[in-house]
């Protein structure tokens, strides 16, 4: 099967440049997918999770450059953003090499970048980027915090907890932008619907039933709160995970 | 000739214009460009001349002009600006931003420091002072990169001088206004 077969080729953009250390991959299932219990397990997500910080240094970038009008305390955030993400990749990059890994070892996914960059519009860019990925990024960071803990990696906790802490600014920005845009039109909402749309629509096309069939952890609900969600946003987002969990422990 | 609160509020609206226009070129650079290293100086680096802009919007307030206004350049310093953000390999991106462009404004910085009263004019002198500062780092910083990564230093070293002339031959960048236009 044709590595963009079942691809809607209208919900993805251009992918980012990358050097020649790193294969890209277009669906989830191509990846490295170790087991949970694989020795490799971790050492794969550090390579993954820092090109996914990658993403979202390019996607901020992009819409910065994008963007010439937006509100300055608007552009001011996604600056901010670029330089957290990038601090993220250099993060993911030393605990990834210091554990034994090399760049370009697997292969990566740049999902992210193609459909948030190819949205036109920056109320639908940050609603996917920040409210939609990062927001779910919270979630999964809580989880992760947890198992590593169990297991007694307290450099990896420490990493995580930074990592959240940043993650909820820039979900907040983006929280703090969508109401105000709201407010001023509420015919904003419809945009925000939209685009939350196509890019479930282009995840479930990336990812499949595999990769998001993977998917144990619950909302973070304080998490989402400090991050400028409403109580019933978060309400709704535990629903939400609780009925996916259940069904796919149903399958 | 001393400067008039206008003329001061004029400079520090031009360099906002330059530190945003760089903001932006690295911005759209990053995606464009392959080496991971180099996204992360970018990216890294967009936040600080966002900062920059910042301290001289809030300090153009003070001189009396609107929050965050720019003033756009004399046109031979904005086409300088326009060639630098056509540059196309990595290469002479990093050089051209970090050998050329930033010294070339960190001059006129310097300049303008020689130019005002720091008595009269102290608060702008030390937003133009940290951001002085702040170029050095950054210029260490790509330098640092460039030792570690020898491949992203130019092959044809008179490159920057393509890029350097005309920057240097444009003497001053504001493009004044008559009285109480910028108010």
């Amino acid at each position: 099967m044709s590595a963009t077969q079942n691809f809607d080729a209208a919900l993805f953009g251009d992918g980012p440049a990358r050097d020649e250390r790193f294969t890209e991959k277009r669906r989830w299932a191509e990846c490295a997918n170790f087991p949970n219990d694989h020795p490799l397990k971790h050492i794969e997500f550090f390579h993954r999770q820092m090109n996914e910080e990658m993403n979202g240094v390019e996607n901020a970038a992009q819409s910065l450059a994008d963007f010439p009008d937006a509100d300055w305390n608007v552009r001011m955030s996604m600056a901010r953003q670029c330089a957290d993400e990038a601090r993220h990749v250099e993060m993911f990059r030393r605990i990834f090499e210091s554990r034994g890994g090399q760049l370009g070892e697997y292969p990566i996914l740049n999902f992210q970048y193609r459909i948030i960059a190819n949205l036109g519009d920056l109320l639908s860019r940050l609603v996917v980027q920040n409210r939609s990925f990062e927001a779910g990024g919270i979630d999964a960071v809580t989880y992760a915090i947890d198992e590593a803990r169990k297991r007694g990696d307290q450099e990896l906790v420490d990493l995580f907890e930074m990592q959240q802490a940043d993650e909820i600014t820039h979900v907040r920005f983006a929280n703090e932008f969508v109401y105000q845009t709201i407010r001023k039109d509420p015919r904003a909402a419809l945009q925000v619907a939209r685009a939350l749309t196509l890019a479930s629509t282009a995840f479930m096309q990336v990812m499949g039933s595999e990769g998001v069939g993977s998917v144990e952890y619950l909302a973070d609900e304080r998490g989402r709160l400090e991050a400028g969600f409403g109580l019933e946003e978060v309400k709704a987002a535990t629903t939400q995970a609780m009925k996916r969990r259940a069904s796919y422990g149903s399958h | 000739m001393s400067l008039s609160v206008q003329q001061r509020a004029e400079f520090v609206a031009t360099f906002r214009f330059i530190q945003v226009f760089l903001m932006e070129t690295i911005a759209r650079w990053v995606p464009q460009t392959p080496e991971m290293e180099v996204k992360v100086l970018f990216g890294r680096h967009i936040w600080e001349l966002a900062q920059q802009a910042d301290s001289l919007g809030k300090r153009v307030y003070e001189l009396r002009a609107p929050l965050q206004f720019s003033l756009r350049p004399v046109e031979s310093y904005v086409q300088v600006l326009e060639e630098f953000a056509r540059t196309e390999t990595t290469p002479q991106k990093i050089s051209g931003f970090y050998d050329v462009i930033l010294p070339g404004l960190a001059a006129r910085y310097r300049n303008y420091l020689e130019r005002t009263d720091h008595l009269l004019d102290e608060p702008t002198t030390r937003v133009v002072e940290k951001i002085l500062n702040e170029f050095q780092k950054m210029i260490k910083e790509s330098e640092t990169l460039r030792k570690e990564l020898p491949q992203l230093c130019l092959a044809d070293k008179n490159w920057p001088a393509h890029l350097a002339k005309p920057e240097v031959s444009v003497p001053t960048i504001v493009a004044h206004r008559p009285s109480a236009a910028i108010a």
